[in-house]
């Protein structure tokens, strides 16, 4: 009678031992299995070049608009945020012709303001750095007397990544009938 | 009667019985300090658990064996515990882990494949210029084709915004004998979402009309009027039975 209960005492451990253990062994299994796969999500290098792209993107878009974007009132400012904009041949540029423009601006009093309609990446080369963006703009030309006009711009832009950051190195509108225009 | 003598009887010998205990009891309490002391009144039914280590040098084989099993059945409870523990923290981490992983993918840079799907990407482009295409040139001598386009293209809300856009252009062609081919320039996919994808388009719109283009020219107004103009749209396309159909198309208010 005693010795019956111990041995049924005995095997029940030994069966819920052996349960735990396969429990563990299921668990292990799963916990390495979720661990490389989030490790592979990680680095991933399709995630990184998604995130070049919609970094490339954004900076693009706010390039695009800060060079739309100009105030007579003040001029100085937005000609700044005009250089930080941008890079490389298009900075020279800019930087070039600064002091006439700001004249011609602050001359016929327009402020200029402008609204992103929509952007994309058309090609984007990772490692070079390199990436070209279309960004349709609405903008917005408030002339001295008050009176604002609206068109839409279908720009064309080049961006170049210098120190971690995307900027334009090139800006156009986009050709209409073979000809390039503005 | 003999029924209450055996009643009698037992409660005595239950009164006995209760009263040994309590008399023994600090005696007993004092024996597991002073080792061996307690292990002389040795009583016909001790109580279980107590004293094993004071009985043990006095112990037969018979007793010695359960000690040994007595002392790995406390060992055991301490390993099944470290093992659940070991399994929920190894099934936690399992879950975090997988529940990370699939955050990390469903981040909207991951969702959008275009440009990191370049096949996808460029065939949607080139559906899409070619849907563009066709949906948006008309030839006054042949109507039926822009209505093929139609038919063929579209989808949901599309065929309704395409009917809008293209019914002023479409009575203005044919009162002018116009001739209107739309060709894309540039278009970028903005975000591939699975079967659905939208596309930035750029295109060129050319008029010719064949007869009174002088008077005609007068009245149209905005890029019909010249003989070239930029468009800007985007397009929802959407996948379905191995092509891709226009299924909105965007004009920005204009």
């Amino acid at each position: 009678m005693k010795r019956a209960v111990r041995a049924l005492t005995a095997r029940r451990p030994r069966a819920l031992s052996s349960l735990l253990v396969a429990l563990g062994l299921t668990a292990g299994g799963l916990a390495a299995w979720a661990g490389q796969d989030w490790y592979a999500a990680a680095h991933d290098g399709t995630a990184a070049y998604a995130e070049q792209r919609d970094r490339a993107l954004a900076a693009g878009e706010q390039a695009v608009l800060n060079l739309n974007t100009l105030d007579h009132r003040d001029v100085d400012q937005g000609l700044d945020l005009w250089e930080s904009s941008t890079t490389g041949e298009l900075h020279e540029q800019l930087s070039a012709g600064r002091d006439e423009f700001a004249d011609q601006v602050r001359e016929a009093k327009t402020v200029t303001t402008a609204r992103v309609l929509s952007g994309a990446v058309t090609e984007l080369d990772d490692r070079a750095g390199r990436a070209r963006v279309l960004v349709a703009l609405r903008v917005t030309v408030k002339a001295a007397d008050g009176a604002g006009t609206d068109k839409d711009s279908r720009m064309l832009g080049e961006l170049t990544r210098t120190g971690g950051r995307w900027k334009l190195s090139a800006l156009g509108q986009a050709p209409v009938g073979g000809a390039p225009t503005g | 009667m003999s029924t209450t003598r055996h009643l009698i009887n037992r409660q005595r010998r239950r009164q006995a019985r209760g009263t040994r205990p309590a008399t023994a009891g600090p005696e007993s309490a004092g024996g597991r300090l002073r080792a061996g002391a307690a292990a002389v009144p040795a009583p016909p039914d001790p109580p279980a658990g107590n004293g094993t280590r004071d009985r043990k040098p006095a112990a037969s084989r018979t007793l010695r064996e359960p000690a040994a099993a007595r002392g790995a059945r406390t060992r055991r409870p301490v390993v099944l515990v470290a093992l659940c523990a070991l399994t929920v923290f190894l099934g936690g981490f399992a879950g975090w882990a997988h529940a990370e992983a699939e955050a990390l993918r469903d981040e909207p840079a991951r969702r959008n494949t275009a440009l990191t799907d370049l096949a996808r990407t460029s065939e949607i482009k080139g559906r899409t210029a070619e849907a563009v295409d066709r949906l948006f040139s008309y030839d006054h001598t042949d109507p039926g084709a822009l209505d093929k386009a139609a038919r063929d293209l579209l989808t949901g809300k599309a065929v309704e915004q395409h009917r809008t856009l293209l019914a002023d252009v479409r009575e203005r062609a044919d009162a002018q004998k116009a001739v209107i081919t739309t060709a894309v320039t540039e278009s970028a996919v903005e975000r591939i979402d699975g079967a659905r994808a939208r596309v930035l388009v750029y295109a060129d719109q050319s008029s010719v009309t064949t007869a009174g283009a002088r008077t005609a020219g007068g009245k149209a107004a905005g890029q019909d009027a010249g003989v070239y103009a930029g468009a800007l749209l985007a397009v929802d396309v959407v996948h379905r039975d191995g092509r891709w159909l226009v299924s909105g198309i965007d004009t920005f208010g204009r």
